[in-house]
């Protein structure tokens, strides 16, 4: 079975870079197509004039026609360099080093947040079908997902921070006055559990939760309501009822039988959403000042500074690929069936 | 002592030392990032600037004047900075710079004349924005800089430009420390540039302890530095500069005591400031800048000198005024004269009033009596002070006849338009650095150029700000201004609008805010009371 998941997933990957390159030609040619030309935008200094622009989209190879430009490009991508920002001033492979931790951590913990709300939430409200709880669970979900984030996150910050003043202020992953903790893995909460510092743990534990719950309320409907629609359709089909009909406990039905049918969609459904929410945390980034890609990409963006965003699109591609063959990896774990197809 | 503080605080801290430390350090939040140590490279943000002017020295610094209640820089007074002194020959052709003789660079060693000439010949020489600003002082090429001996420099003019002084103390006329860069220059980089975008070769009030862009950027105060006009240390110790890009973030920080300084906050925010208990507002108008519509004197309808008096006499000033900045700045527009005017300053309030009979009677004379279209652009930057300013010119102007389309264009997208010439009708805000009549003319109304907002062209005005600049005289100097801007009234290549304010919210403890010409918060004058 284990060399049948490894085949598959070999096969996954290479199928995924004729996908992967297209990302990177598109994204190209759409940065050069869009108007605005990053020479001119960044050579913008008080009494700078078309000498200085001319120069400097000599020295950003934007002189050059397209295509020339193009292979130039895959060629320093085959070698590793992915350019330099000129928002940040850095290589854009270190900017995204120092920032794909962060936003994964963030984005991690409001996944683990959201699915250990949003799993129960559902399966108690398709176990109790049209009850209040039913239509409680309806209407968080509906809040959850018609308030947009950056609301959310002002709210709470208002609430927790501005208010009441539980919250530490909602400003980067750590305490700025605190030290991080060094570098091992760039995930805070893992580095400063391996270093044994519970006081900074705890602190960036704090810094961590009000952002992460934010994202968590966004993603909650589509996960609480996938559950729920989910077990519905298990709860009402042959083998439950003849589980009952054996007089099995109502705890082992739902669990054993029931839940673990019902999760192949639920599964899929938080694929997707891992991937959205890590492109697409870009709101929260911004409201609590956390150092992640979105935020870096977004800002490069409406500078029309090309190299972070191309690095930025092909960075979520590739994340994409690679959580959809996990997702395809534990398919055939909750669904043996798959792993024999 | 200082080292004390400093491992308290990683181990911790102890209450007072950790409350003392608290208290001499500066928290400032800002929206924008800085994206290099080394402010004369490409794309170098308006944050890096007054990261510059902390970190480094010039050989000179205008000094600050009180307005009313606030601080603001004074470009009439110059001083020296890493200059002890100076002296100016009777034709105005050579200054003789002499350095301070004690001064040291941040590594210790001295500063000597030498480093001073491989700075200014790097200015001039190097590939980045110093060389352009420069040669507005007539500073073009590195034999004008001349070492005398080891604490005397001497820079020669071709002419005697008026702005050669002045261009001494602009962020770009960093003094560097030579021996340290020119170590880690290369062959293809012989200034350092690569290098100093993220090191630095300082002698400045503040070193840089550590740098993250996009996140934070530490500065640890300087001990021996000697730049200050009293000669005294800068107050505080440490000055930690965070960027946090959301703008009420930014006030609940303040307002909640945690953050001490903040530039750019949200309009709508600062009355809610100015109430609370813990934070105050120093308000006051950039007195280097404008806003302005402008109109591309090149393109048809414009080209037309009465059509654009038309459209200055359309707008709706003071409803503007009111929805655009809610009132926080210097009115530019209902001048009292009317063809010459009372002084050589500038800006300064032009006679333009709002009279709907006129312009529709102008536009007549101009052979549009049923109006045109057009369009008219601003940048999502600047949505929240241009958007209710772009709706109030479609409505004036509709009345009048002329159908404006409102577009909002991404940065990137107007500053590549703009540069091209390609709108016809816009708005837009400049500043100046070097806030002199000549120089605003010089700058914004000459020449092919970017900032020649409505490519105005203009023999007379060519003429006058040629004299203007290298004019010893005076009064003959006021006299050429005056016709300066009695052209610009008479032509209305653009319409002035106003000077926004610059709102600095701090916490009520820091005191001794200076508006600078770069708009950036200068640590070294701030103190904690």
């Amino acid at each position: 079975m284990l060399a049948g998941i490894a085949r598959r997933v070999g096969r996954r990957f290479l199928a995924s870079i004729p996908a992967l390159l297209g990302v990177v030609i598109v994204t190209f040619t759409l940065m050069r197509v869009l108007p605005g030309d990053p020479a001119t935008f960044f050579a913008s200094g008080p009494s700078a004039g078309q000498a200085e622009i001319e120069e400097l989209r000599r020295t950003m190879g934007l002189d050059k026609p397209i295509p020339v430009q193009l292979v130039r490009y895959l060629g320093e991508i085959a070698r590793g360099d992915f350019g330099r920002s000129m928002t940040t001033g850095q290589p854009v492979v270190l900017d995204i080093q120092r920032r794909l931790p962060a936003s994964l951590e963030l984005t991690c913990t409001a996944l683990v947040i959201a699915l250990f709300l949003s799993l129960p939430l559902g399966i108690f409200a398709a176990l109790r079908q049209g009850s209040l709880v039913d239509h409680a669970v309806r209407m968080l979900c509906t809040l959850g997902v018609c308030v947009p984030t950056f609301v959310s996150g002002l709210l709470l910050i208002y609430a927790f921070y501005y208010l009441l003043g539980w919250a530490p202020d909602p400003t980067a992953r750590i305490d700025i006055f605190a030290s991080a903790p060094p570098d091992i893995t760039g995930f805070y909460l893992i580095d400063f559990a391996l270093t044994g510092d519970g006081e900074g743990w705890w602190a960036a534990f704090r810094q961590l939760l009000l952002p992460a719950v934010t994202m968590a309320l966004f993603v909650l409907a589509p996960l609480a309501r996938m559950t729920r629609a989910s077990m519905l359709a298990v709860l009402g089909s042959d083998f439950i009822r003849t589980a009952h009909a054996m007089g099995l406990s109502r705890p082992r039905i739902i669990v054993a039988y029931a839940l673990r049918n019902a999760l192949l969609p639920v599964l899929t459904i938080t694929g997707i959403v891992f991937s959205t929410m890590l492109g697409a945390n870009v709101l929260v980034e911004k409201v609590f000042s956390w150092p992640g890609v979105a935020s870096y990409a977004l800002d490069a963006l409406l500078a029309s500074d090309y190299a972070p965003v191309q690095a930025f699109v092909l960075l979520m591609a590739s994340i994409f690929v690679l959580v959809n063959v996990t997702i395809d990896v534990l398919y055939g774990i909750a669904d043996p069936r798959v792993s024999v197809a | 002592m200082q080292g004390a503080a400093g491992a308290a605080l990683l181990a911790g801290g102890s209450g007072s030392a950790m409350a003392q430390s608290r208290a001499e350090t500066l928290r400032y939040v800002t929206g924008a990032t800085i994206n290099t140590l080394d402010t004369t490279m490409f794309g170098a943000t308006r944050e890096s600037f007054g990261l510059s002017m902390n970190v480094y020295d010039r050989l000179f610094t205008f000094g600050r004047k009180k307005v009313a209640d606030y601080w603001v820089f004074d470009p009439a007074t110059i001083r020296g900075e890493l200059a002890k002194s100076y002296s100016i020959s009777p034709d105005s052709k050579v200054i003789t710079i002499t350095l301070r003789p004690d001064a040291t660079w941040h590594d210790g060693t001295p500063v000597t004349a030498e480093d001073v000439k491989w700075s200014l010949d790097r200015a001039v020489s190097a590939k980045s924005l110093a060389g352009p600003q420069f040669t507005t002082g007539s500073l073009t090429k590195p034999e004008q800089f001349k070492i005398v001996d080891t604490q005397t420099v001497t820079v020669t003019l071709d002419k005697p430009d008026r702005l050669a002084l002045a261009n001494l103390c602009v962020p770009y006329a960093m003094m560097i420390n030579s021996r340290l860069a020119r170590k880690n220059a290369t062959a293809e980089d012989p200034w350092a540039q690569e290098w100093m975008k993220t090191n630095t070769a300082a002698s400045g009030a503040y070193i840089v302890e550590s740098h993250k862009p996009g996140e934070s950027t530490v500065l640890r105060r300087n001990d021996k530095w000697l730049g200050a006009a009293d000669g005294a240390l800068a107050n505080f110790r440490r000055i930690i500069i965070q960027t946090v890009p959301e703008p009420a973030t930014r006030a609940n920080l303040i307002e909640r005591g945690d953050a001490d300084l903040a530039i750019d906050l949200a309009a709508s925010d600062l009355p809610t400031l100015e109430k609370s208990a813990k934070s105050k507002v120093v308000s006051m108008p950039q007195t280097n800048g404008f806003t302005h519509i402008s109109m591309n004197t090149q393109l048809a309808p414009f080209d037309n000198p009465k059509v654009r008096q038309a459209i200055a006499a359309a707008l709706p000033y003071e409803d503007m005024f009111k929805a655009a900045i809610f009132g926080r700045g210097r009115k530019l527009y209902d001048g009292t004269w009317s063809t010459t005017p009372p002084d050589a300053s500038f800006p300064q309030p032009i006679p333009n009033k709002t009279d709907p009979a006129l312009a529709k009677k102008l536009l007549g004379e101009a052979g549009f009596p049923n109006g045109f279209s057009t369009t008219f652009a601003f940048t999502v930057g600047q949505a929240a002070t241009a958007e209710p300013l772009a709706a109030l010119v479609k409505e004036a102007l509709g009345k009048a006849g002329i159908q404006v389309e409102i577009q909002k264009k991404p940065d990137a997208e107007f500053n590549t338009l703009a540069s091209e010439r390609k709108m016809p009708f816009f708005t837009d805000g400049a500043t100046a650095w070097l806030p002199y009549t000549y120089y605003f003319f010089y700058l914004y109304f000459t020449r092919e150029q970017r900032w020649n907002f409505s490519s105005f062209k203009s023999t007379k005005m060519e003429e006058l700000t040629l004299d203007a600049r290298y004019q010893t005289d005076q009064a003959k100097y006021d006299d050429d201004c005056k016709k300066m801007i009695e052209i610009f009234t008479a032509e209305t290549p653009l319409i002035m609008l106003w000077q926004p304010n610059h709102d600095a919210v701090m916490a009520k403890s820091v005191d001794g805010y200076t508006y600078q010409f770069y708009r950036q918060a200068d640590f070294r004058d701030l103190k904690r009371v």
